[in-house]
């Protein structure tokens, strides 16, 4: 393979080593690509958000289809900017009490859903889990870990009697799930790293396929 | 300055320059470690390798940016092969404005090796701000969320969305996902409140967060990061769907590698430090 011939490549080559460059001390390079990208980002952002939001979802009905009722999100939407007029600022509280009220509404019972019913229903020892030794062995340990975790979190007795030693059997437990966390978390910038190589030493310098 | 406090004092420049050539020498140089495929993975792969051309739609939702694409790019990909391979049918949407372009990239490149035509076996439905409005709607009616897709084209004349009205037409979501909004969303909206089917691909740093609803049914099947994305590439062309390049495969070496050496350090460091401290 040889280098690749396409212009575009060779400035996003040229862009990746400038990012790279504050590796080793922050520099020129690395403020013009920083200051390049928050302003293509944010140009970029406005626009789409129009095409494929604002223009489909507000103006298309609204103005081409006659759906008068589209002009209350407008007017919401407005409000927002409000904020720049002293003398009608109130009326950003509304579409933000609007937000808060239908937001909680629906997100409370979703999360709790989500988060306490089905993942409490996970912890409980059912006869499935033992059809093999293997899921029935994690099964315990799950059920142990989450008792002694959240028993590490009752601050409303003292740490004394069979709390203590289960308060530090959750310590441990909690450790191992920042142990993996962090183990995934030195994965992920690693392959991050490994893209940008892939991208250098195939895609531009076409070292490699 | 002894050896031990030179240990906990290299210059990160040393420790960033010698990480550069663990990642750069497995690229050029392969040494083909072998890539074992984990349950999570093969459970995602099994639920698609079970549809069919009269199956309903599988739906991919693009939500992240070029900073995840050498760990969230490689699954749509080996996705997207997998369910044209079996003519399933794909819908693809974003909830991160970035994602569209990744969209295109791939679709750029994918369904064309596969016969596949626009509106007949894939649709790309484009980007929606507001993720809670978009995720509720679409389990009353994707057309209301979407009444175009991404090139402005009505939904009721493409084809293949005539049958698609809300998340029962469909057979599973994926989540390809970044951060938020993303695979929580998914559960918290499209799942737990419509019993959508979701199988979530994430990158490495949310990985752990995901096991608790794959132990509990939520979430179906998981991809986590390049080693997910590199399990799923190899498990597409072990079923003879694909022999194209494997692009997270390719990078299992150097993530082999980048680990031993960060592990090397973080020792190395720990033993200045003890060393050092036990002096004073």
């Amino acid at each position: 393979m040889s280098p690749s011939p396409d212009p575009w490549v060779w400035f996003a080559g040229f862009l990746t080593l400038c990012i790279f460059s504050f590796l080793y001390k922050d520099n020129i390079f690395y403020q013009f690509a920083e200051h390049l990208f928050v302003g293509i980002s944010a140009g970029y952002l406005i626009a789409i958000t129009w095409h494929n939001q604002i223009y489909p979802n507000l103006v298309v009905p609204l103005f081409f289809e006659g759906r008068i009722l589209y002009i209350i999100p407008l007017a919401f939407g407005l409000f927002y900017f409000a904020r720049f007029i002293p003398r009608i600022s109130f009326l950003v509280r509304i579409p933000i009490a609007f937000l808060l009220g239908w937001g909680s509404g629906v997100f409370i019972p979703a999360i709790f859903q989500r988060d306490i019913l089905r993942q409490t229903q996970g912890t409980l020892l059912v006869q499935e889990a033992f059809e093999k030794w293997d899921t029935g062995l994690w099964a315990v340990v799950i059920l142990i870990g989450v008792i002694c975790t959240l028993i590490y979190f009752f601050f409303s007795r003292e740490r004394k009697g069979i709390i203590k030693p289960m308060a530090n059997l959750g310590i441990i437990f909690l450790m191992l799930g920042f142990g993996a966390s962090f183990g995934y978390t030195v994965m992920s910038r690693i392959s991050l790293l490994i893209g940008r190589m892939q991208f250098l030493l195939g895609d531009w310098l076409g070292i490699i396929q | 300055m002894n050896i031990f406090e030179l240990l906990t004092k290299i210059p990160r420049q040393i420790i960033f320059l010698v990480v550069g050539f663990a990642i750069a020498i497995p690229l050029i140089v392969p040494i083909g470690m072998p890539v074992n495929v984990m349950p999570k993975s093969k459970m995602l792969f099994q639920a698609i390798d079970t549809l069919g051309p009269d199956s309903k739609p599988v739906l991919i939702s693009c939500d992240f940016d070029p900073q995840s694409m050498p760990e969230l790019y490689p699954m749509l990909v080996s996705i997207l092969r997998h369910c044209f391979a079996r003519d399933v049918k794909v819908m693809l949407m974003a909830l991160w404005p970035q994602g569209p372009g990744l969209v295109e990239l791939a679709l750029d490149e994918v369904p064309r090796n596969y016969g596949k035509e626009y509106g007949r076996d894939y649709t790309f439905l484009g980007y929606k701000f507001g993720v809670a409005a978009v995720l509720l709607g679409m389990g009353e009616n994707i057309a209301g969320v979407f009444p175009v897709d991404y090139y402005g084209t009505p939904l009721d004349s493409i084809t293949m969305m005539k049958r698609i009205q809300t998340y029962n037409d469909l057979s599973l979501a994926i989540s390809l996902s970044t951060g938020d909004p993303g695979w929580r969303q998914w559960l918290l909206y499209a799942q737990s409140r419509y019993n959508a089917s979701v199988g979530v691909g994430v990158t490495a740093v949310s990985a752990a967060d995901v096991y608790p609803y794959v132990e509990t049914g939520q979430v179906i099947g998981l991809l986590a990061g390049m080693k997910g994305a590199s399990e799923y590439e190899i498990m597409v062309q072990n079923g003879g769907y694909s022999d194209a390049i494997l692009r997270a495969a390719q990078g299992m070496d150097a993530q082999s590698l980048g680990h031993l050496l960060i592990m090397i350090f973080i020792v190395l460091g720990n033993i200045g430090y003890f060393v050092m401290r036990r002096k004073k």
